[in-house]
């Protein structure tokens, strides 16, 4: 039932056209087809947690880390979570259950807080016996290395005294900083009541956004990935498996069949893919979901 | 809700492990900071990975406030700096071009004395009876139309012994009254002499050709001839004194009229500027006119991180660069937002962080004078 819920709610989400296509997937029941809970930064799509991450990668969409490795903050060749999707994977048919995150109120805000408060205490009497335990030895390492003639009764005193005098500041409480959103990761239960609360295309729809959205379908469909192009001058650069182990081969800009191209802006397109060694792929959707494709080569007279 | 204004720090200090922000008694998460903070009203996803970018890489970065730019007039009394502008030209000079134009008919070329021209065709077989007209009365001869005369040209034989078509083999013996008493002359045979006359055609050029005819006779010339009217015929000649003197009317005349007359000296300098599409300009050539759409804005001041010693925060000092953040689905700046970009930064290079979801490039705009190849 609960799935059933979700599917409907799902599909309400999504354009109308895609329901029936939805719903026969989801019966098919692949296992990393699963809910991946997506949220909004600033009208862009977020995935957070790391489970996520693994069934947005697993479902083969590519998505750009934003945030900085904790361990290791002060670098930009590996980020860390949050992963941007594109606004075409959020719409992508397996993923996608927008959650805008509530505040809790009331009651469940103070059982929140309860726990938080909870949890915080518990930590503090751990890491209070870890510190004590830390200046022992740092005391005993100092009496020892001091070949001091006290011997071991002063050194006994000593570890009494700081066993009854020791405070373990609570300002130096070590607290974690969660990356992701805490709620989900610890109550499985609660993806089954995620709910759409808003569809994630934006008021605008326009027919550029139309046909950039069914070359994704088209080209994922086809089983490869991809990833955003703007720096190639093009709308998506498309690889042959994962990225991390391929180069793209194509980058693809969509055009619709009725326009009209200028044909200088043919010309520097090929330019560029021959400068990067792609194949420029022109893609135009086309009635029932066929999408044309076209290469352009830098080739010679024969 | 939460103030613009910490919003960076407080997500990049967040992420870095130093500061817990507490929502509601609750702690936020690094990505609840995300979704909470980063919001086109007080930061933007995109500034907030351009601020992010840089600050790992270790620039000092703060907002740019352009309430704290000098103006431009206070950075005139103030800033002795110099303009280097070097080699540019400001304004064109513009040279006087003489618009009289000296046009000077062309005199006619005096008609060439061209070759034999069969002037009349000779008529032979008339007998030379021309002598005989009585001067007094004339009653057996037809008359000329002209009274005075009293010769009939018309029997008087000019033999054309040149011509091609009749080719007069033989002149025949004159009137022996004619001659002298004792002299008597036999028929003369012309064949020799022709042997020796250039029997070839001389091949006149067009306007040669045209200017024999229009030496017969203006109602003869062809062109004349198609002219039905006065009018038309004024036309005539206006297109040809337009022709001559190298102005021709239907490009003169109209609305639309040549750059240059050829006929006019001109210094290759000149030339260019005449026919030059581009105009060049600088950033900063009128951009205190400029109004300011406001759509573009300058987001940060960038300072080094080697600076960072003598970088005080109550005393910065100069940037490095400045930073507008924009996208590569968003329009790339026109002229104006260049120019009024440019004015507000001043003397900062301005850099445009350009973010294409996920990925950073930056670019910036110089100027720069284009060469020209010429030698006064």
């Amino acid at each position: 039932a609960a799935e059933e819920e979700e599917e409907e709610e799902a599909a309400a989400a999504e354009e109308e056209e895609e329901e029936e296509e939805e719903e026969e997937e989801e019966e098919e029941a692949r296992p990393s087809s699963r809910a991946v809970a997506v949220s909004l930064c600033d009208s862009a799509p977020c995935c957070g947690g790391v489970d996520d991450l693994q069934a947005v990668r697993s479902q083969g969409l590519v998505g750009a880390l934003l945030g900085s490795l904790p361990r290791i903050p002060r670098q930009n060749l590996r980020l860390g979570r949050p992963l941007l999707l594109l606004p075409e994977r959020g719409e992508s048919l397996q993923v996608s259950l927008v959650c805008c995150w509530q505040d809790g109120e009331g009651a469940e805000l103070r059982l929140q807080v309860k726990q938080h408060l909870e949890d915080q205490k518990r930590s503090y009497e751990e890491q209070s016996v870890l510190a004590l335990e830390d200046r022992k030895a740092a005391l005993l390492r100092a009496m020892t290395s001091s070949h001091t003639e006290s011997g071991d009764e002063a050194l006994q005193s000593r570890l009494e005294a700081l066993d009854r005098s020791f405070t373990f500041p609570s300002s130096a409480l070590a607290v974690q900083v969660s990356t992701a959103r805490a709620g989900l990761s610890y109550r499985p239960e609660a993806r089954a009541t995620l709910h759409a609360s808003r569809p994630l295309r934006g008021q605008e729809e326009s027919s550029c956004h139309a046909a950039r959205y069914q070359v994704f379908r088209d080209l994922r469909g086809r089983g490869f990935y991809l990833t955003s192009a703007g720096k190639f001058g093009g709308h998506f650069l498309v690889y042959p498996g994962d990225p991390l182990r391929f180069h793209a081969h194509f980058i693809a800009v969509c055009l619709s069949l009725e326009e009209p191209v200028c044909l200088l802006d043919l010309l520097a397109v090929a330019r560029l893919g021959s400068n990067v060694k792609k194949t420029v792929l022109l893609c135009s959707p086309g009635p029932e979901g066929r999408v044309q494709y076209t290469s352009l080569q830098w080739s010679g007279m024969v | 809700m939460f103030t613009p204004r910490p919003t960076l720090t407080e997500v990049s200090c967040v992420k870095l492990g130093n500061l817990q922000v507490f929502h509601l008694e609750l702690p936020l998460s690094v990505q609840d900071g995300y979704e909470r903070f980063l919001s086109p009203s007080t930061v933007s996803l995109l500034q907030y990975q351009v601020f992010g970018h840089l600050k790992r890489l270790g620039f000092v970065v703060h907002r740019f406030d352009s309430s704290c730019q000098p103006s431009s007039y206070e950075r005139q009394l103030n800033l002795p700096r110099s303009r280097d502008r070097a080699g540019t030209r400001l304004k064109r000079k513009r040279s006087d071009s003489s618009e009289a134009s000296d046009r000077k008919d062309e005199d006619r070329t005096p008609p060439e004395t061209s070759g034999v021209r069969p002037a009349v065709e000779g008529s032979e077989g008339r007998g030379g009876t021309w002598w005989l007209t009585d001067v007094h009365g004339g009653q057996s001869d037809p008359s000329p139309a002209s009274g005075s005369s009293h010769w009939d040209f018309s029997s008087i034989l000019f033999p054309d012994v040149g011509s091609r078509e009749r080719q007069p083999g033989r002149l025949p013996s004159p009137d022996p009254s004619l001659l002298p008493a004792s002299l008597a002359v036999g028929v003369c045979d012309v064949a020799p002499w022709r042997r020796r006359i250039n029997l070839r055609e001389v091949k006149t050029s067009p306007k040669e050709q045209k200017r024999e005819e229009q030496r017969r006779g203006v109602n003869k010339d062809r062109e004349v001839r198609r002219c039905r009217n006065w009018t038309e015929y004024r036309a005539l000649l206006a297109r040809r004194r337009g022709r001559r003197s190298g102005r021709p009317a239907h490009l003169w005349d109209g609305d639309v009229t040549p750059l240059h007359d050829p006929g006019q000296a001109i210094p290759t300098g000149e030339l260019l500027d005449k026919i030059s599409v581009i105009k060049s300009t600088h950033l900063l050539e009128g951009a205190s006119r400029l109004k300011d759409s406001g759509e573009w804005r300058i987001c940060f001041n960038v300072y080094q991180p080697d600076s960072v010693a003598d970088f005080r925060k109550s005393d910065p000092g100069k940037p490095y660069s400045r930073v507008c953040v924009c996208s590569f689905g968003g329009p790339v700046p026109d002229l104006r937002a260049l120019k009024t970009l440019a004015l507000q930064s001043g003397d900062v290079s301005l850099v445009f962080a350009v973010v294409d979801h996920g990925d950073i490039s930056f670019y910036t705009f110089k100027d720069f004078t284009l060469p020209t190849d010429v030698f006064p």
